[in-house]
């Protein structure tokens, strides 16, 4: 088993940001992202979080387009799986541009997932935990 | 704790007083060295989108190579200029 184990690639986490034409429509975007999303999945990627940063203008002009929609990803998965990605994102003509980024070795999955409702966790904390103290 | 003594302005005859500059991401640990932040990058190039040196900012050269990658990635992406021309 410990051979077999051997050969499993190491997962590493990446971070991708990529800009979309920004005339394209909904229904076009949509189709992207989910082609994206399944050339993650079917190379055994994991994705931690998928933000659409939203239309932002350029400093300088691309393809003659001054405007973008940014996306940025957070991933999970071997190495052999951005080597697909970058090649459908270089592809794809909607892709203005885009940047894979090997996050450093101390980053942690929890540290890029998602903050999700930090406020019950404040509400909470400061209550008295009364049973467990008093014991 | 202990007090040192306090720092003497110099005199008229020696060499003019400077502000030690110090590395901002070493006295900002929350300041982010960050291609997605931008606002940050800005005031280490030049208006013509130069990188600064290190000699001018104060930054230290752990973090003014980091800072170098990082300003290459935003430019990139489009977040900050190549060049500014006229």
């Amino acid at each position: 088993m410990g051979l077999q184990n051997h050969k499993e690639e190491f997962m590493n986490l990446y971070e991708i940001m990529f800009i979309l034409n920004p005339d394209i429509g909904e229904d076009e975007r949509e189709k992207l992202t989910t082609r994206l999303k399944t050339i993650i999945s079917k190379n055994k990627g994991d994705i931690i979080r998928f933000d659409d940063l939203g239309f932002k203008s350029l400093t300088y002009k691309i393809k003659k387009k001054s405007r973008g929609q940014y996306f940025l990803t957070n991933l999970e998965g071997p190495g052999s799986m951005i080597a697909e990605i970058e090649r459908f994102l270089r592809i794809d003509e909607n892709v203005i541009r885009f940047v894979v980024v090997k996050l450093d070795k101390h980053i942690s999955r929890q540290d890029l997932e998602p903050k999700v409702e930090p406020q019950p966790e404040a509400a909470q904390a400061p209550a008295p935990e009364q049973g467990e103290v008093g014991a | 704790m202990q007090d040192r003594p306090p720092r003497t302005q110099s005199g008229s005859k020696q060499k003019p007083y400077y502000k030690r500059k110090t590395c901002r991401f070493c006295e900002e640990k929350t300041l982010p060295i960050d291609y997605k932040a931008p606002h940050v990058l800005k005031d280490f190039i030049t208006e013509r989108g130069k990188i600064l040196p290190r000699r001018i900012t104060g930054t230290c050269a752990h973090h003014q190579k980091k800072l170098a990658t990082e300003i290459k990635r935003a430019r990139i992406m489009a977040l900050i200029p190549f060049t500014v021309h006229d």
